[in-house]
């Protein structure tokens, strides 16, 4: 998934990036909410990490800013202050779940998968599709009842597939979710990636969830839940 | 000790007024007696000049008319009693009806005499008493007395006391009444003052107005002056909190991600035990820091004692639950007698009740209830849940400082320690106790403004 990070203090902005990428996540870190305002508008992200005690323009108002433009990924909020006055006021202005620091990493990845599943519509840390299901928080596909063996590349690939399921998506917004600098890259590397994982699927009795859109990108056409 | 400054006033005007009439009572009374006695004199004067031309010297002896040239003469009367004596003090003549005098007067050459005689029987007479040569003779010289019963003058002193006291107990009330008057009147100012203090106090009005006497304008700016820099410390205070709460925990985040990063490397041995350590000092620095912090920013406010509408604090508190518990329904009953008002601070209501609204969120299998009564004079806010309860002998201990029971759960262990200090600080009660709905129920009580 693809991710902006808010966070005005430079060692806690490198710790939870460098973690995050660990975790499978493209990272955008920026500083303050200009760049972050000007990082949403160039760029579409699936959720939104915001230090409330920025610098300039508040956190607070970042996300009435972002709610007012329409956008409506997932924001999780870090408050040091931790008061109720703090988190109601943060998720009365759109955020969705807050984070009081000091946090444990295992505690900010639990909240970022209830809130990247509840976005997509799932409930459940398991996306199933048929024979196919894959397990959120294990990172891992099981076709049949039987592990999928994937690369770090394709497993990001089918994820963002089902969460977007039933719905056309871009080749860009797949590159965005190998990638996260805005450099040059081979498009053909999705086509490369995306006919591995057609073929690791087809071996249950031929199922084919993904069609290619020519000229708009991919759809999974099954229905996941 | 009397405690209201109008009473003190009036009863100071009251005695004021009350000494100055005794004073002056005599005074008057006196000035009237002189007056009266006066008019006596005077008139017995003239009776004894009528009488004394009307008398004639027939061959030494001392002739009356008949009948008296003043019919006051001839008419029994209690006013004027008039007698002659010769020298020797012997009666000669006496009007009619005149008693026989006791009185014997004294020929002694001083001429007249204005006196006051008391007969055997207690009666009291003015006597005017005039020594008289008739013709010039040594032989013809008498005493003309003249007598009135003190009796009137008494009746007319009496009737005038009688009449001063009734003047100035009617000038006494009137005084006192206008007194009240012009007092409430005065007073007003202190009173529009007192009513603008409890408006500050209610959270209704900033500073007080600039619209009092001038003898309050110094105690009313300097008022002024101490509520805007009380407030303005308030909110530095708040600000200085808020800097050093980010200050202090975004470094101590770093050090906890260096410390899981530790313990991700070296699981086992030494480095792993420091790394453990060193995850656990952090956590317990945070927790000291969070409850100092909220400590210090929900404590009681200084003048102003507001109170807050408890429903609108429930409401953004519950949506702000549902949005980060969005997987569990929970029915929130809210019952708030009118007008549904508690005297605490909006800050301290939205920490109190949020860190027991979160707990009962987060044990409650689908019920909540809050209810807010007025009983006698204390407002009682009751707060409970349909979870697993808390057992009788864990009630103390979960109220100290930074004890959890469900360490299963995620959340902070300060949340019920940081209620209670804030029930303390506003000088209310909690007491933990079975709810009928199944789990615990939380009594917080606090006195009614």
């Amino acid at each position: 998934m693809k991710l902006l990070l808010v966070e005005d203090e430079a060692l806690l902005r490198h710790h939870l990036h460098t973690r995050l990428s660990e975790g499978g996540h493209i990272i955008e870190a920026v500083a303050d909410a200009r760049a972050a305002l000007q990082h949403a508008a160039d760029a579409t992200f699936d959720l939104a990490i915001v230090d409330l005690g920025l610098p300039g323009l508040s956190g607070l108002e970042l996300i009435r800013q972002w709610r007012a433009q329409g956008r409506v990924f997932p924001i999780l909020v870090l408050t040091a202050r931790g008061s109720w006055q703090d988190k109601v006021e943060g998720l009365a202005a759109g955020a969705d779940d807050y984070m009081v620091k000091p946090f444990q990493f295992e505690e900010v990845e639990a909240r970022l998968g209830a809130l990247l599943r509840r976005a997509s519509g799932f409930t459940q840390p398991t996306i199933v599709a048929g024979p196919l299901s894959l397990d959120l928080n294990r990172k891992q596909a099981t076709l049949q009842g039987e592990a999928l063996v994937l690369t770090a590349f394709e497993y990001r690939i089918l994820e963002y597939l089902m969460r977007h399921h039933q719905q056309v998506v871009a080749k860009q917004r797949l590159m965005e979710q190998l990638y996260p600098d805005d450099g040059e890259h081979d498009p053909n590397v999705i086509e490369v990636l995306v006919g591995r994982i057609r073929r690791k699927l087809e071996v249950a009795d031929g199922f084919k969830p993904i069609d290619t859109v020519r000229g708009l990108g991919y759809l999974f056409t099954e229905r996941c839940r | 000790m009397i405690r209201s400054l109008r009473f003190r006033l009036m009863l100071a005007g009251a005695l004021l007024a009350v000494l100055f009439m005794l004073g002056l009572l005599p005074a008057l009374q006196g000035a009237f007696s002189l007056a009266l006695r006066e008019s006596v004199e005077e008139r017995l004067a003239t009776e004894l000049t009528t009488l004394v031309s009307a008398a004639r010297l027939q061959n030494g002896q001392l002739e009356m008319p008949v009948p008296m040239p003043d019919e006051r003469f001839e008419v029994p009367a209690e006013r004027s009693l008039s007698y002659v004596f010769d020298r020797q003090g012997a009666l000669l003549w006496h009007s009619p009806g005149s008693p026989l005098p006791e009185y014997s007067p004294q020929y002694d050459g001083q001429g007249n005499r204005f006196s006051r005689f008391t007969a055997r029987d207690g009666e009291a007479y003015w006597v005017y008493d005039v020594e008289v040569k008739l013709l010039g003779g040594q032989r013809a010289a008498f005493s003309f007395v003249a007598m009135q019963s003190v009796e009137p003058y008494q009746r007319t002193l009496g009737a005038l006391r009688d009449r001063l006291y009734l003047g100035f107990g009617a000038a006494l009330l009137t005084l006192l009444v206008l007194f009240w008057a012009g007092m409430t009147w005065s007073l007003r100012s202190l009173r529009r003052l007192s009513h603008e203090l409890d408006e500050i106090e209610a959270g209704q009005r900033e500073g007080l107005s600039e619209h009092h006497p001038s003898e309050l304008l110094r105690l009313t700016r300097s008022l002024n002056r101490l509520l805007a820099s009380e407030g303005e410390q308030r909110q530095r205070y708040r600000d200085s909190l808020g800097d050093l709460a980010h200050s202090l925990k975004t470094p101590l985040s770093v050090l906890q991600g260096i410390g899981e990063t530790l313990a991700g490397r070296a699981a086992q041995g030494e480095e792993g035990k420091h790394a453990s350590i060193l995850r656990g000092q952090v956590a317990r620095m945070s927790q000291q820091i969070d409850y100092q912090l909220q400590r210090a920013n929900v404590r009681h406010g200084g003048l102003v004692r507001r109170q807050v509408q408890v429903r609108p604090v429930l409401d953004s508190l519950a949506a702000s639950l549902r949005k980060v518990y969005p997987g569990k329904p929970v029915n929130l009953h809210i019952v708030l007698a009118p007008p549904g008002l508690l005297p605490i601070e909006e800050g301290a209501l939205m920490e109190l009740l949020g860190n027991l609204l979160e707990n009962a969120w987060r044990l409650c299998l689908e019920d909540i209830s809050v209810s807010l009564s007025v009983i006698g004079q204390r407002l009682e806010l009751l707060l409970e849940d349909d979870g697993p309860g808390i057992a009788p002998e864990q009630r103390g201990r979960i109220l100290q400082r930074g004890e959890r029971l469900d360490r299963q759960h995620p959340g902070q262990g300060i949340g019920l320690a940081m209620a209670q200090d804030i029930i303390r600080s506003y000088q209310g009660t909690l007491a933990i106790e079975d709810s009928p709905l199944g789990g615990a129920r939380f009594r917080i009580s606090f006195a009614k403004v």
